[in-house]
């Protein structure tokens, strides 16, 4: 009984060997799901891709010409999303993992703010419009697609910042108050520096997510065609995502336009590529001198 | 009452929620001596240790009974700031927890922050860590990070770290149990040289350790003081039964 049959490790090797075998298609599928899409995009967007389409206005009742607005429009509601998203999450966070008392009031809030993970984004667009366009009177503006924008990443940011901020080793604190810092300054000097680059990863999916979704922006800032540029917070603005909603089901001449659809897809996923490299540029950065 | 005296317990109780850690307690230790705490795991040594720079109230649901009086005052008096206490009891901990910054900012960074007035931070730097014994090893590397450090050097970094603050009082909660036997023997000369101008309140499982370094002991067993004197009497001829076989461990 102590020898252990050859064949039996034959069939042990057998299994590993079909157990690693699926892992690895898993994976591969996944891989290959999302190069497939990618290629798809930049095969069929690259011939629309040109200086001019993206510098430039669309003309022709947005047959021809670029897509200057679009983009810019959805930095600005990007960068005001984050702006918004971020700061509050962030003090959330803060205040749920540092401050408060571990008890029902803080099991129902955390309840809360999953369950604001789950909501539809379009019932984020339809408060949007009733609670900052309508009732605070912002219009249809990029202050009002921020901050709707920003209330859909809130959970994100808060989800990621809450685990970061908690990995933080309890050791670290201790040594900060026992030499007489406050819990604040504590908190500002010793805790978070070491939570930020779990809190930017947080904000990377948050980023993604603010400038692909159209539901939210759709009724509180996007505009169905403006050539004009947004003078302040309280302008229309087109963006990407909308943008291409409008020219693939409501467009002038949907067949026609196919080239500058794909062409704006293509744009937008390299403008999310882009910000959410340079935020993991910035966390690898910040990660360098983390060890413990 | 002697003048040497710098923190007295009166009638001291500690719960954690129902669970009560200490039974009232009365002891008074004295200024710049040693004194180690010793007894079995969960005799409520670290407890008391920790009750007095108000760290246990970190915890949720503790409570505390009974007076603590340092500088005249019970340090658990309503008006009281524990981060004022703080400063001026300082802690060394079990496992050396240096700050994720360079060995300059792991020092200067609680006088920077307190806003204790610091003419020439340099010179508060170089002097705590001559203090500490580290100044040689590191006064070149003063720019590099501290988690870079053994940790023997680190444990020194942190009672540098904590002298200053110029504190009266240093408390060491078992500062070389995670350490090496050399790194140790630093660590026990360094409370030697340090007790000339300091107060020194260690816990420590090491009974030999003990022996070695302090002036007075006192011995817990769950959660009472069973005997406090002299380190020369409780380790030679201790007057309770329970010290006696505790200290030529025959339980603990």
């Amino acid at each position: 009984m102590h020898q252990i049959q050859a064949s039996t490790m034959k069939w042990r090797y057998l299994q590993q060997s079909l157990f690693f075998a699926l892992i690895r298609g898993a994976a591969l599928i996944i891989t290959l799901a999302l190069g497939g899409i990618i290629l798809y995009i930049i095969i069929h967007g690259i011939s629309a891709i040109s200086w001019d389409f993206i510098t430039k206005p669309p003309t022709h009742s947005m047959t021809q010409g670029g897509i200057m607005p679009a983009i810019l429009g959805t930095i600005y509601l990007t960068v005001g999303a984050i702006s918004i998203g971020l700061p509050l999450g962030v003090a959330s966070a803060i205040y749920l993992t540092e401050y408060a008392r571990q008890g029902r009031v803080i099991r129902l809030i955390r309840v809360g703010i999953n369950c604001l993970a789950g909501v539809p984004s379009v019932v984020f667009g339809l408060f949007g419009l009733a609670f900052f366009v309508i009732i605070f009177k912002f219009g249809s503006s990029i202050l009002a697609g921020s901050l709707t924008l920003g209330f859909l990443i809130l959970p994100t940011i808060i989800g990621a910042s809450e685990e970061a901020l908690k990995s933080v080793p309890k050791t670290f604190r201790e040594a900060s108050l026992a030499l007489g810092v406050s819990k604040w300054q504590t908190i500002f000097r010793i805790v978070l520096p070491n939570a930020l680059p779990g809190i930017l990863t947080g904000s990377i999916l948050g980023i993604g997510r603010a400038a692909g979704e159209t539901a939210p922006i759709m009724f509180t800032a996007a505009a169905f065609f403006t050539s004009k540029l947004p003078g302040s917070v309280f302008d229309e603005v087109m963006a990407l995502p909308y943008h291409i909603y409008v020219l693939a089901t409501a467009g002038t001449n949907i067949e026609e336009t196919r080239p500058i659809q794909y062409g704006t897809v293509l744009v937008l996923v390299a403008l999310v590529l882009g910000i959410n490299m340079i935020a993991i540029i910035i966390r690898a950065y910040m990660r360098r001198n983390k060890r413990w | 009452m002697d003048a040497d005296i710098i923190i007295r317990l009166k009638n001291v109780n500690f719960f954690y929620g129902e669970n009560q850690a200490l039974t009232n307690i009365n002891m008074n230790f004295r200024k710049n001596k040693v004194t180690a705490l010793i007894g079995p795991s969960g005799c409520g040594k670290s407890t008391l240790l920790r009750l007095l720079n108000r760290m246990n109230e970190l915890i949720d649901a503790t409570r505390v009974e009974g007076d603590i009086i340092f500088e005249d005052k019970n340090i658990y008096a309503p008006d009281v700031d524990p981060v004022e206490i703080r400063r001026k009891i300082g802690m060394v901990f079990q496992k050396p927890n240096p700050f994720p910054k360079t060995i300059y900012n792991n020092i200067s960074y609680g006088p920077k922050l307190t806003g204790v007035p610091v003419d020439d931070m340099n010179a508060l730097v170089e002097q705590s860590l001559k203090q500490a014994v580290l100044w040689d090893e590191v006064k070149d590397i003063l720019n590099k990070s501290a988690m870079n450090l053994s940790g023997g050097q680190q444990q020194r970094l942190c009672i540098a770290r904590a002298l200053a603050m110029k504190p009266d009082i240093l408390l060491m909660d078992e500062p070389t149990s995670a350490l090496d036997p050399i790194s140790t023997a630093k660590i026990e000369e360094l409370i030697e040289e340090l007790k000339k101008n300091y107060t020194i309140i260690i816990v420590t499982h090491n009974m030999q350790q003990a022996a070695r370094i302090s002036d007075e002991t006192a011995f817990f067993y769950l959660g009472n003081l069973i005997e406090y004197s002299k380190t020369e009497k409780i380790f030679t001829k201790p007057d309770v039964k329970q010290t006696e076989d505790y200290i030529t461990g025959r339980f603990g």
